[in-house]
């Protein structure tokens, strides 16, 4: 049989057995597409979720104080309701032209004033689709000879296009206008009250969830905006945030490293800092803000301080523990071989925890980042977190987006880039023979190594 | 299993053997145990590890120290490299007491102890960095040190790079780098596959010939400790104390061929006889009940 000698299929689920270093490959690749999709997919498929209605075109309800304009977004349920309302209002304005008083007691000039508001309803379709520029949404011109053009179907509305009954009420109000005059005059207006168009929309997903599209358009626009005056661009804002973090996060190692060390190795000193620490790290940092900015002022200092308080104790016992897993051999060991208790610990304590302390401090300055926002948000308000505060409280949320995805990216990349570099660090550990086989790394350390290379070879060949 | 009848008292030797020995027990006394005794408090009463132990080891013997588990071997080689204090007693190293670890008695343990982040070089020239030795001499015999284990080529390796067999043979020339008086050795071979562990014992037995080295020796395989040792200290469990010191009959230089001599079996027959007694445990309490068919017989 023919069949036997297939080799048998791996499965894709086995109770802890290794993938296929191309199926691990597909899998991380996945793991990152996934949320994309399901993002992309909630967002440009109208039937998954879309419960709002976004407005392409407004109205004014005359007996509601609520205004909607173009943009906004109202909700499924109340989008036919608001229609149905200005509907029946023009209706009732049909109704009251053909009556003996068609202006119902206003004013001529009042009437002109509404009838130029109704006029510019117009604008934002007419701006999307390109007739008239950003900066001619008041230029009455313009949109005069636009709804002349639509009445008289020379040219259409193509995307958003008008609906049949809108384009109705454009030919009834052409007709009105251009009874007055051909050209766009403003005193010369008409004056007889003109029909409101019914609202327009698309559904849409509330304003908390732009699409992807609208994120990345406005991830490059928040890079593209340039410095102003007090107002920092998003590079200076960037740096800016970095610098709270390994500000807090490098302090915090500098000061607690030693103090975990010296804990770890000697139960004297266990025993007098570990309590008091453990008890110190179940509060939070952040209420520790008011007190940070009343001894450290404004500025950077308390934002700092406050990634080191968030930091630093857990640093201490993390750093502590690692110490104490150290083999108890390797020190029974050393002591054998005549080491002194102070060449313990600099000979064997420290280079021996290095390695796990590395991989330790990877994770508390991942600890570090999470501390930031909280920090920014500390005296006066700075970096990229004044930023998305800012933006959110106007709720541009496609600012906002952006803004956090590139903190999450800059942590991530800091990860991996500290974890890839590890075996560079201490070539003794298992990381370190991966490192050596890794292929980013092989092409970049290629030259070094080769120098490093010769320069061996000389100096062995010059001792023997 | 019913002793066999034909085998030799492991108390005869051969006058070569017989005059090897005389000749041993001129040599001085490098270790010197008198009356030591450890006792480990617990909340259900002390427990006594070790109860006055007493023997002694000359220069350049080879003693290996066998016995059930739990009857203090490692405790007692802890207690003579230093790394645990005895209850009462003493330990003589040339005559003087020792106090603590240092130096003079090298140590390999059964578990790797390699420093990871030093090469085998920088391993082997651990110790004498530790007495603040330096320079090319220094250098030039940790080179030679290296060279006597086989590892030349490996002396810029690290420890995660080499088998456990050759790590094991860097802690030997690690410890012997401090050109101690006596290698205590704590099972080193225990975690090794049976062919290495086989071919360590000849380049340990190799090595050992070829040096001023005393060397005491903790396991539990019956013919690794015949076919490395001088005498053989047993010791039986609750409390640990010396059962006999066994002369081994087999005379050197010890060849694998031996482990099937008459006096290589005798030796072994009297160690399997004191650390497994008949009458306490073993195999005839043991009830197997038949699972098979009537006439499915193997034997």
């Amino acid at each position: 049989m023919s069949g036997s000698l297939k080799k048998a299929r791996e499965p894709w689920f086995a109770v802890r057995r290794e993938l296929s270093p191309q199926r691990s490959s597909v899998l991380t690749i996945v793991s990152f597409a996934l949320p994309l999709l399901i993002w992309a997919a909630v967002s440009y498929l109208p039937f998954l979720w879309h419960p709002d209605v976004q407005l392409q075109l407004s109205a004014n309800r005359a007996d509601v104080s609520t205004v909607y304009v173009a943009g906004d977004r109202v909700s499924k349920s109340y989008f036919p309701e608001f229609q149905e309302a200005v509907r029946s209002q023009n209706e009732d304005l049909k109704k009251q032209l053909s009556s003996d008083d068609p202006l119902a007691g206003a004013s001529e000039s009042s009437v002109r004033r509404a009838n130029k508001k109704v006029l510019r309803h117009l604008v934002p379709l007419l701006i999307q689709n390109k007739w008239i520029k950003d900066d001619q949404a008041t230029d009455d011109e313009a949109i005069y000879h636009a709804w002349g053009e639509l009445a008289s179907s020379s040219r259409r509305l193509k995307s958003p296009s008008l609906s049949e009954e809108n384009l109705a009420i454009v030919e009834d109000n052409w007709k009105a206008m251009s009874a007055i005059a051909p050209n766009y005059v403003s005193d010369n207006f008409v004056s007889t009250p003109l029909l409101s168009l019914i609202p327009q929309g698309k559904t849409s997903n509330p304003d908390y969830l732009p699409a992807p599209d609208q994120v990345l358009a406005a991830g490059v626009k928040v890079f593209s905006i340039p410095a102003d005056g007090d107002r920092p661009s998003m590079v200076q804002r960037i740096g800016h945030s970095l610098q709270i973090v390994f500000g807090g996060f490098c302090l915090a190692a500098l000061v607690g490293v030693p103090i975990g060390v010296v804990c770890g190795t000697y139960p004297f000193f266990s025993r007098l800092v570990e309590p008091f620490t453990d008890f110190f790290r179940y509060m939070p940092a952040p209420t520790f803000s008011t007190l940070l900015v009343a001894i450290f002022l404004a500025n950077d200092a308390p934002k700092i301080a406050l990634v080191f308080v968030g930091t630093f104790f857990q640093l201490v016992l993390v750093t502590a523990n690692t110490t104490r897993r150290l083999d108890m051999p390797l020190l029974e060991a050393a002591q054998t071989l005549g080491a002194s208790q102070r060449q313990l610990l600099t000979r064997v304590v420290v280079p021996g925890i290095l390695p796990n302390l590395y991989d330790d401090l990877r994770i508390l300055l991942g600890w570090a980042w999470t501390w930031l926002v909280i920090a920014e948000l500390v005296g006066v308000k700075s970096g990229l977190t004044e930023f998305i505060e800012t933006q959110g409280r106007f709720r541009n949320f496609d600012m906002v987006f952006p803004i956090i995805i590139l903190i999450g990216l800059i942590g991530f990349f800091t990860d991996q880039i500290l974890s890839l570099i590890k075996g560079l660090v201490f070539p003794y550990t298992e990381d370190g023979t991966k490192a050596a086989s890794h292929p980013i790394l092989k092409a970049v350390l290629f030259i070094p190594r080769l120098v490093l290379r010769l320069l061996t070879n000389r100096s062995a060949s010059g001792t023997t | 299993m019913t002793p066999p009848t034909d085998i030799l008292d492991y108390r005869t030797q051969s006058p070569e053997v017989s005059a090897r020995f005389s000749k041993l027990k001129e040599r001085p006394v490098v270790l010197s145990v008198k009356n030591l005794t450890k006792i480990f408090p617990s909340q259900n009463g002390d427990v006594t590890a070790l109860n006055s132990i007493d023997f002694e080891v000359y220069r350049r013997e080879f003693m290996c120290v066998i016995g059930p588990s739990g009857c203090g071997k490692s405790t007692l080689i802890r207690i003579l490299a230093g790394l645990e204090s005895e209850t009462s007693g003493a330990v003589l190293l040339d005559g003087n007491p020792v106090a603590g670890p240092g130096p003079d008695r090298g140590m390999v343990f059964q578990s790797y102890t390699l420093f990871p982040w030093l090469t085998v070089k920088q391993n082997v020239l651990f110790g004498p960095k530790m007495a603040g030795q330096k320079g090319a001499t220094v250098e030039s015999e940790a080179r030679q040190w290296i060279e006597m284990v086989g590892l030349s080529k490996f002396e810029n390796s690290y420890p995660h790079q080499l088998s456990g067999g050759m790590k094991q043979r860097v802690a030997i020339a690690r410890a012997l780098a401090n050109r101690p008086r006596i290698l205590l050795m704590d099972e080193p071979f225990g975690a090794l596959d049976a062919q290495t562990r086989c071919q360590m014992q000849s380049y340990l037995l190799k090595i050992w010939k070829n040096l001023d080295i005393t060397i005491l020796f903790i396991t539990h395989d019956l013919d690794e400790a015949t076919y490395l040792s001088d005498r053989i200290l047993v010791l039986k469990a609750n409390p640990g104390e010396v059962d006999e010191i066994i002369e081994v009959p087999v005379p050197r230089p010890r060849t694998v061929d031996q482990f099937v001599s008459p006096e290589f079996i005798a030796t072994k027959h009297r160690i399997d006889e004191l650390i497994h007694p008949k009458n306490k445990g073993g195999d005839d309490e043991l009830h197997f009940p038949r699972m098979t068919k009537e006439g499915d017989d193997v034997e």
